[in-house]
């Protein structure tokens, strides 16, 4: 044993130093992988599974590897199993991102790549797949840029651009609870797009922005906000941050008795928000992109009953994001008899997911020319109990993305193919 | 405007009275023993989730009492089995051992309880706003500020009006010398850590009920800690209670008018305090 010392003195600069070093606790991660085995094809998931957006992160790769399960059952890929391979890209950190993504195409050779939650970091990585060629899937990053204005020919995306999240909610709001809006906003690229989106579409409806801030993300207080929010008297406060951020600004109005006073809601709405607040705290008008509880939709209960198994709770948007972009993978190479990523995102275009995968009323199909997704949305309100104990979430109103996503020039995407 | 202002300066003070109480415990430990204890924020998230699994039976004001002295208990064991070893080494090596004991930390809350938020219930009369207008202050968060004060009373009352109050003082000033007394330094450091980590348990307890429990809810707030420390002087228990209020109020104030610097705005008046007033506010001069 170490003689015990008693001059452990330290001097200032050491401490300062430290101080600095301490917020690499909140940025750097460590990285997992699962086992490999040679001759598979190989699925890359670069994906948060620490920091804010751990949870959602960890939903996500249920998803993703239910899909795995699956998809081996039924025959593989190309005939060969198919593996997936976990990196975590940190909840904010496009450095460990990128460097993740490089090791996943470099050192590992992936045919695939999946990320990410955050659309800063999703741009950051389709950047990477560019460059690279090689077919990317993003499951739940929403800022428009991924399949609008920096849209490329082998970038995927699963979740809804924030514009048509925006546009399938501005009008319930409007329409039931008033004009004058007050923003709480992420300060990064997803709550800049999701923000301006709303603006944009309570604008058309007579909607006007009275006033909102932009939080850093991980902001533990949101008492200065909601003071400042209060002050402006509107009809309604919209959240627009995410995650444990949309936990702690949920809590802190609730308990400040701001839902008594206005109106709270958001653009995007998740369950696992929902399932980390008290009861009294799920409240306000939010859009949903997939719920589990959809009674009449073939194969729901299939995947529900299925996700139970595996994980002991009900699968969330996030968990259908992984899974269905798992599975757009093997039907993008299985449907294009090839891993090569230029014939297999020409087979998606305009690619209509089966039903099994879609798992929505309408279905949901990849549109030409831009790569997004479009299926339905779910708007409705949060509730303290509904028929079981993860139904958290009432669907008041099934909205068709098909109608509310504008057209392909609105978006702003202008591919250019490889030659 | 002003009243936004004003309404935001008492707000930044209740926030403030929150990071002081982290940082008390935090300043404790480098105080005494020099180890910069970057497991800080693990033992606050350790305090709220013995909470969680406690409210069910022995309800909150039961999870309250007891969930502090579970985490410091756990503290003592960290303190004796791990930390000890390195006393009298270079800092660095506790530095690295606690930053190691961080992410243990988190990632045993996730692996046991799961990444998502946990509904945290606290009593739904301390959920309520004291009066329509001044909404922010709701029952919680005064009782917050009070239990603040109270823990600052009793760790002043302890620090100087019990013997080991008064040998964790000495020994602050010159441990070598406290030990030629007599004193067993060991057991000293050792129930010193404890007291540290009571109070970020006790903070623990606190912060679940205002903020989602996760696990990241300590690191979170162990920036603003140490950005506490700092600012009001090392080696300053009564600094460290001035630095969270400063940054309190600063970050509040802020928030009228650049909302999204209120982060940077700490770090922005530590490195003031660090080139006008290079020892804090209220440090020693010479301590460090």
């Amino acid at each position: 044993m170490t003689k015990e010392g008693l001059s452990g003195r330290l001097d200032r600069r050491t401490i300062i130093k430290a101080t600095a070093a301490a917020g690499l606790v909140q940025i750097a991660a460590p990285f997992v992988i699962t086992a490999r085995a040679a001759e598979t094809v190989k699925i890359g998931l670069d994906n948060p599974l620490t920091g804010t957006y751990a949870a959602l992160g960890k939903n996500e790769l249920n998803g993703c590897q239910l899909a795995i399960e699956q998809i081996n059952a039924k025959g593989g890929i190309l005939g060969r199993q198919a593996e997936l391979l976990v990196e975590d890209s940190t909840s904010g950190d496009a450095g460990t991102t990128v460097q993740k993504a490089r090791k996943l195409i470099d050192r590992d050779n992936v045919n695939f790549l999946i990320g990410n939650i955050n659309s800063a970091l999703a741009v950051a990585m389709a950047a990477v797949a560019y460059e690279k060629g090689v077919f990317l899937i993003v499951p739940g990053g929403h800022t428009d840029a991924v399949t609008g204005t920096t849209c490329h020919w082998n970038v995927f995306r699963i979740c809804n651009p924030t514009q048509t999240e925006a546009n399938a909610v501005a009008g319930t709001l409007i329409k039931a609870y008033g004009k004058k809006w007050y923003y709480i906003t992420p300060d990064y690229a997803f709550g800049h797009t999701l923000e301006a989106g709303m603006i944009k579409a309570a604008a058309t409806l007579g909607g006007e922005r009275i006033g909102g801030d932009l939080t850093p993300l991980g902001t533990t207080d949101f008492s200065s906000y909601l003071i400042k929010a209060q002050a402006t008297k509107p009809d309604v406060i919209i959240f627009l941050v995410q995650g444990d951020d949309q936990v702690n600004a949920l809590k802190q109005a609730v308990q400040f008795g701001l839902d008594k006073r206005i109106h709270l809601a958001g653009a995007q709405g998740e369950l696992e928000p929902l399932e980390g607040l008290p009861p009294e705290a799920r409240i306000g008008t939010w859009v949903f992109e997939w719920y589990w509880n959809q009674p009449h939709v073939p194969h729901v209960a299939e995947f529900v009953a299925a996700i139970k198994k595996k994980t002991g709770r009900v699968p969330t948007a996030r968990t259908w994001f992984g899974f269905s972009s798992t599975w757009t993978c093997a039907l993008a190479a299985n449907g294009a008899k090839s891993l090569d990523a230029v014939k297999m995102a020409k087979f998606l275009q305009g690619f209509k997911l089966p039903p099994e995968v879609a798992l929505m009323p309408d279905g949901a199909f990849f549109r030409a020319g831009q790569n997004q997704l479009i299926g339905n949305l779910y708007v409705g309100h949060a509730q303290a109990k509904g028929s079981a104990p993860d139904d958290l979430f009432k669907v008041t109103d099934v909205v068709k993305g098909a109608e509310i996503s504008g057209t392909l020039e609105d978006t702003g995407c202008k591919m250019t193919w490889p030659a | 405007m002003t009243q936004l202002i004003l309404f935001n300066v008492f707000n930044g003070l209740i926030v403030g009275a929150f990071y002081a109480l982290m940082a008390l415990g935090l300043s404790l430990i480098l105080n005494l023993s020099g180890v910069i204890n970057f497991a800080h924020g693990g033992f606050l998230a350790i305090g709220g989730y013995i909470a969680y699994v406690l409210i069910p039976f022995i309800g909150f004001w039961g999870a309250l009492l007891v969930a502090p002295f579970l985490t410091a208990f756990i503290g003592l064991i960290v303190e004796r089995v791990l930390i000890r070893r390195l006393y009298g080494r270079d800092p660095l090596y506790s530095l690295l051992l606690t930053f190691g004991l961080a992410y243990i930390i988190e990632d045993g809350t996730r692996f046991i309880w799961g990444a998502q938020s946990m509904p945290y219930q606290v009593p739904d009369w301390l959920m309520q706003p004291l009066s329509v207008e001044y909404f922010f202050l709701t029952g919680y968060r005064v009782f917050m500020v009070l239990l603040v004060g109270v823990a600052v009373a009793g760790l002043f009352l302890i620090l100087t009006r019990t013997r080991l109050g008064m040998r964790i003082r000495a020994g602050t000033l010159d441990l070598e010398t406290v030990s030629v007394l007599g004193v067993n330094v060991r057991l000293l450091r050792n129930l010193n850590f404890g007291l540290g980590i009571y109070l970020a348990g006790l903070a623990g307890v606190l912060a679940a009920g205002m903020l989602g429990l996760q696990p990241v809810i300590g690191t979170s707030l162990i920036m603003p800690s140490f950005v506490t420390i700092i600012v009001g002087g090392l080696g300053s228990l009564p600094g460290t209670l001035l630095g969270g209020l400063l940054i309190g109020v600063a970050s509040g104030v802020t928030t009228v008018f650049f909302p999204s610097a209120t982060e940077a705005v700490i770090y922005v008046m530590m490195g003031l305090v660090l080139l006008v007033r290079p020892r804090g506010l209220l440090g020693e001069e010479g301590r460090f």
